[in-house]
């Protein structure tokens, strides 16, 4: 087991974002030089961390990752990972875990929009809230999220799951506007309330345990089903009509817009 | 002296008919303009010289030691802002996104703040679009959706739709249904044929209902739909349905209200479920002269059209994280360049806070509410009145801004052609 300690030096300008697409733990198995960007400089890894790494290992699988101090603003962690163990103990930036494909993430604090953006597999718990455009895609993509799973223990900001494609979302808290917009398959479960879910869906899953708030128009009323898992008598509905849509959605309660 | 076929330098309109009379240096008379034209051209009040702001006030500087305060301010910068760019004309534009390359900054321009929403939508789905000639010459039915043509861009009904002639229209102002859509009675809706009172934030449901009741899916939606009745949403139908060319305009009623691409993405596949029963075409209102034209200069010379973070060297295009308002709003840039706009008189109250904390170089030629903060303001010329270049109409159609009259400004194009050779020496390009 490897296991590498990041921990942020304070900064001189706090606020500007820092890209550090560099930190998976891939990374680590080889020495090398790594670096990372702080707006139109470039930087050693070890300007803005203290870096310390305890053990060896031979596989990614047993590299494991800690950052630690305020990192609200280092962006694109764990993009592109494909093992491995990335543990942040507090808040984490933008694009964390961007198309990363194996492994896990683990945010003990809230992470900014944009997490877990085009994953393709492996696993993302985050245990606080989630910014907007969790497990989606990138702009003009047509596919979020394909496979993997993440999990947002807090709420969840807008467009969670847009373009979702494959693997699951699962939020606790609640869901801001649009989760699930033009997700053609995947899963989403929402524990709290969203407002219009699924617009534009052609196809997928979504469970809304709690309350749609302006459901939109165009999906077909299909009736009441109970839901395995949990008992819960919720109301099925097909769509988004609106698009030739062939989606499902499940609710716990819902209202229009009237 | 008289000057016919000048461009009016306002709006997305870009009327192209208005008459200057300019005699003494400054514009004495305009024909054809709206009210909105006429107090551009005749706008006076310009800032004389380029003023600095010092601990005892401002400070009168020369041009030379403006280019190099501001040389200083942007070459020390981590991560500068070139904002703005929508009221100067393209070749300007062009040495922006060359000075952005080169500083490694984010360049936006004032899109992000009206119709950026527009360009995802049209990313993710595409533009069924026209030119404002063939609306005028042969739209029968026109939709203005969330905008105000009336207050906004005042001679739009009068040059291209409502009371436009129309080569293919044997009595236009009859043969055109227009239909307004707005979550209040304004004024363009009192000139309407039908008007639709939406709520505030159900433009999206609706929208997903006409594309149903277009597709036959009407027996599934519920009879009011935000503040619309089934039976109104019908009506409309009927109406699109038998039009022989149906062009829909929208504005920041459907681009910056919750959901803001979404909705616009809804209004297009609506035009495209329309193109199959007619023609139909569907036309953002773009605000600023020349915003569209900074959007087009942006993607021929970057690949993306606003937005767009220079910083690691290469384009990067993420509107939400690498807008102007979202920068700002999150402190994450600490110099800026503001050309060409107001953002003071724009965006949110916690985007000027930050520009009022870092230093902020602003060129622009008349003192404005942006001139309230930033610590050195350089006046140009005016583009479409003492400077020509190109501006491109909000239907993409590029046309030459005249000049009227002769002065001492530096044009934005020499203006910024200077800064950026001064750059260019000090990083040994
Ligand atoms: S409509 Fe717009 S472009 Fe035309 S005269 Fe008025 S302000 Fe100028």
């Amino acid at each position: 087991m490897m296991r590498v300690l990041l921990e942020v030096k304070p900064r001189k300008k706090p606020l500007l974002p820092i890209e550090a697409e560099c930190i998976t733990p891939a990374s680590f198995l080889e020495e090398r030089d790594l670096t990372v960007w702080k707006g139109n400089r470039e930087l050693m890894l070890s300007n803005v961390f203290n870096v310390s790494v305890t053990g060896e290992v031979d596989s990614v699988d047993g590299v494991e990752v800690v950052l630690r101090g305020e990192t609200s603003r280092i962006k694109r962690v764990g993009e592109y990972m494909e093992g491995g163990r990335i543990i942040i103990e507090d808040d984490i930036g933008m694009h964390c875990g961007n198309f990363m494909s194996g492994g896990r993430i683990e945010v003990h604090g809230n992470a900014a929009a944009w997490l877990g953006r085009e994953m393709r597999g492996g696993e993302i718990i985050c245990h606080g809230d989630a910014g907007d455009y969790c497990a989606s895609g990138y702009r003009g993509e047509k596919r979020g999220m394909r496979g993997g799973r993440v999990e947002v223990c807090g709420n969840a900001g807008d467009f969670a799951g847009e373009h979702l494609s494959g693997g699951s979302l699962i939020i606790h808290g609640d869901a801001g506007d649009f989760p699930g917009v033009e997700m053609r398959g995947g899963e989403i479960m929402i524990f709290g309330d969203c407002t219009r879910a699924c617009g534009n869906m052609t196809g997928g899953r979504c469970h809304v345990f709690g309350t749609v708030h302006e459901m939109l128009p165009t999906f077909r009323n299909m009736g009441e089903v109970v839901h395995e898992d949990t008992g819960q008598v919720l109301t099925a509905f097909r769509g988004d009509v609106a698009n030739r849509g062939k989606g499902n959605l499940f609710v716990g309660n819902y209202q229009y817009m009237e | 002296m008289k000057f016919d076929d000048v461009l009016c330098p306002f709006c997305g309109c870009l009327c192209d008919d208005i008459t200057v009379t300019a005699e003494g240096g400054r514009v004495t008379g305009v024909d054809n303009t709206c009210l909105l034209g006429t107090s551009k051209f005749l706008g006076d009040n310009r800032l004389k010289n380029p003023i600095m702001r010092t601990d005892d006030g401002w400070k009168d500087v020369t041009y030379d030691e403006a280019i190099a305060s501001t040389l200083d301010a942007l070459l020390e910068a981590d991560r500068p802002l070139l904002y703005g760019w929508s009221g100067t004309h393209g070749e300007a534009q062009c040495i922006g996104v060359h000075m952005a390359e080169l500083l490694g900054a984010v360049i936006d321009n004032t899109s992000s703040v009206c119709h950026g929403p527009s360009i995802l939508a049209i990313q993710e789905v595409g533009h069924p679009g026209c030119t404002l000639g063939q609306v005028k010459n042969r739209a029968d039915v026109i939709i203005y959706w969330g905008c105000n043509p009336t207050e906004a861009h005042p001679r739009h009904m009068s040059r291209y739709t409502t009371y436009a002639d129309g080569y293919f229209l044997d009595n236009a102002f009859r043969d055109r249904t227009v239909i307004v859509v707005d979550v209040r009675r304004t004024e363009t809706a009192e000139l309407a044929d039908v008007f639709v009172e939406i709520k505030p934030g159900g433009d999206y449901a609706v929208l997903s209902a006409l594309r149903a009741m277009v597709r036959g899916r009407d027996e599934m939606i519920p009879d009011s739909i935000a503040g619309v009745s089934k039976e109104q949403l019908r009506h409309i139908v009927e109406i699109c349905k038998n039009a022989k060319f149906c062009a829909v305009f929208f504005g920041v009623g459907l681009t910056m209200t919750r959901g803001k691409y979404k909705n616009v993405r809804n209004a297009i596949e609506l035009v495209d479920e329309l193109s199959r029963h007619t023609k139909a075409t569907i036309t953002p209102m773009r605000g600023h002269f020349n915003v569209y034209g900074s959007n087009e200069v942006n993607t021929w010379m970057s690949g993306y059209p606003y937005a767009i973070d220079f910083c690691r060297g290469i384009a990067f295009y993420n509107p939400g994280e690498t807008t102007a308002v979202d920068i700002l709003a999150r402190k994450e840039c600490d110099a800026a360049l503001i050309v060409a706009s107001d953002p003071a008189a724009h965006l949110p109250s916690k985007c000027i806070r930050h520009l009022a904390n870092i230093p902020v170089v602003q060129i622009d030629p008349y003192p404005n509410m942006t001139t309230a903060f930033c610590n050195l303001q350089i006046p140009v010329a005016v583009s479409g009145i003492d400077a020509e270049g190109t501006a491109y109409r909000m239907d993409g159609v590029p046309i030459r801004l005249r000049k009227v009259l002769e002065t001492e400004y530096p044009t934005d194009t020499m203006l910024l052609g200077r800064i950026y050779e001064a750059m260019m020496e000090v990083r040994g390009r």
